[in-house]
């Protein structure tokens, strides 16, 4: 278990020494996310619609996209050189791998999160500060969601020609569920909801949540076959 | 490093691609300590053996065992003994040679991984550029870092695949002291290599796969190295895959 333990912080770290060094994914998915935040702010009338109504789902796409980016990107790493060959040669399970890169991703996806999550108050003009906790848990729960599916899709995809077209494709439609649930949570919130008053939402992401890593759980091991 | 009688066992071993047979009905075994050449022509199937035995690819029929591993079970075990240099370097770019080692040691669960990689950067000859990012190195300082990586274990069975290609003469005589030492070492070494001056210097067994098959496989000191490349050459043409070539 302290060598389960040890690949997955292995792989987490050597993500974290590679990002330090080239700061690649980060401004990558960072710019992007606020591009399209941009984007829908002048294209939207904020003095005829509410924000708390258009925000969240806007948020979401900005999340969503700019984390494919990352994702896409993630798995690349692998590909430069063949080093996930490298990965497949050590003596690891290959849910080590999956976790290591996984948790990579989440924390990754979770920094550019906490530096758009700002600037979506600003130009939303929406108190964010108030709902901050029960927020930051939706966002948690959502972005673990597009995470564990992704990281699994994206190794599935990092074997094709067309990784960059294959993954949305492929995730985008698995990942409908959990959005709805985030971006129907963050509406509510924003409109002042308890937490608590929402469970169905919160249980239906958190099982799909587990359901995913189930899946990918079982299925990671012949996906990383070549 | 412990005993390991029949290092590899290979037993009609296939692997076909759709119509292509990569590897088609391979027997040989290597016992500890040996050091097999396996020489062929471009497609002939030598990195699909290689990536069969290392555990990378499934055979379609057949069976291989690998330090007494049978490699469709992709045991974490038998990946613990084992190390492969392959076309790719497998290494991080943005990475240093220090930084890379240290990442497969504490994959491979060793202990004092610092220690350990600074040894093998020693080992090859990197330790002036162990601190610099590993896309500035040249090919035949990434050829060293690799076996770096595939030696950090200290595995009992390497797989070298074309580790010559690419390389300059220095480079080469680098990388030959480095097997020889291994095999001094008492390691079991397969190459595939195209270099056959090289291949043949420091083998115990010489094979030449063709389409898939072994044409032969002989001990060195059965073969007659001043006409070996000629005869190569025949066996490729050919595709004599019987024992009708004269050796």
């Amino acid at each position: 278990m302290n060598l389960y333990l040890n690949q997955i912080a292995a792989i987490v770290w050597k993500d974290f020494v590679t990002e330090l060094k080239t700061r690649e994914l980060l401004s990558a998915m960072f710019i992007f996310a606020l591009l399209v935040i941009l984007i829908f702010i002048f294209s939207i009338n904020l003095s005829i619609v509410k924000a708390s109504e258009v925000g969240p789902g806007i948020l979401w796409v900005a999340f969503l996209f700019a984390g494919t980016i990352g994702l896409n990107r993630s798995f690349m790493l692998e590909k430069e050189n063949d080093c996930l060959m490298g990965l497949m040669l050590v003596p690891a399970d290959r849910t080590a791998i999956y976790f290591g890169k996984l948790i990579s991703n989440l924390i990754f996806l979770s920094i550019m999160e906490l530096f758009i999550l700002p600037l979506f108050m600003i130009f939303f003009d929406i108190d964010l500060l108030s709902h901050l906790g029960p927020l930051l848990v939706v966002v948690f729960l959502g972005t673990l969601g597009f995470c564990v599916l992704g990281t699994l899709l994206s190794s599935l995809s990092s074997n094709l020609k067309t990784r960059e077209i294959m993954l949305p494709i492929l995730l985008y439609p698995l990942l409908i569920p959990i959005i709805i649930a985030a971006v129907r949570m963050t509406g509510q919130i924003l409109d002042g909801t308890e937490l608590s008053d929402m469970m169905k939402w919160v249980g239906l992401t958190a099982s799909f949540d587990i359901i995913y890593i189930g899946v990918s759980i079982m299925t990671i091991d012949h996906i990383l076959e070549e | 490093m412990e005993s390991l009688e029949n290092a590899i066992e290979v037993r009609h071993l296939r692997k076909a691609f759709g119509t292509l047979k990569a590897v088609d009905g391979i027997d040989f075994e290597l016992k500890q300590g040996e050091f097999l050449t396996v020489f062929g022509p471009n497609g002939a199937g030598k990195t699909t053996l290689i990536k069969i035995l290392s555990g990378l690819t499934q055979p379609s029929s057949g069976t291989a065992k690998v330090a007494g591993f049978d490699v469709t079970e992709g045991q974490p075990e038998m990946r613990k003994k084992i190390g492969v240099i392959s076309h790719s370097t497998a290494l991080y770019a943005d990475l240093t040679p220090l930084e890379n080692l240290m990442f497969f040691a504490r994959m491979h669960g060793l202990e004092h991984p610092e220690d350990k990689s600074l040894k093998v950067i020693e080992e090859v000859g990197l330790s002036p550029r162990r601190n610099n990012r590993v896309r500035t190195f040249s090919r035949g300082m990434l050829q060293r870092l690799s076996i770096a990586r595939a030696i950090l274990h200290d595995p009992a069975i390497l797989f070298l695949d074309e580790p010559f290609t690419g390389l300059d003469l220095h480079a080469t005589n680098v990388l030959k002291e480095h097997l020889q030492r291994l095999h001094d070492r008492r390691r079991t070494i397969l190459m595939t290599t195209h270099d056959i001056s090289c291949g043949l210097e420091m083998c115990d067994k010489v094979a030449l796969q063709v389409q898939g098959k072994f044409a032969f496989l002989k001990n060195i000191s059965d073969v007659d190295k001043d006409r070996f490349e000629s005869t190569y050459f025949d066996a490729v043409r050919d595709n004599q895959f019987s024992t009708g070539i004269g050796i």
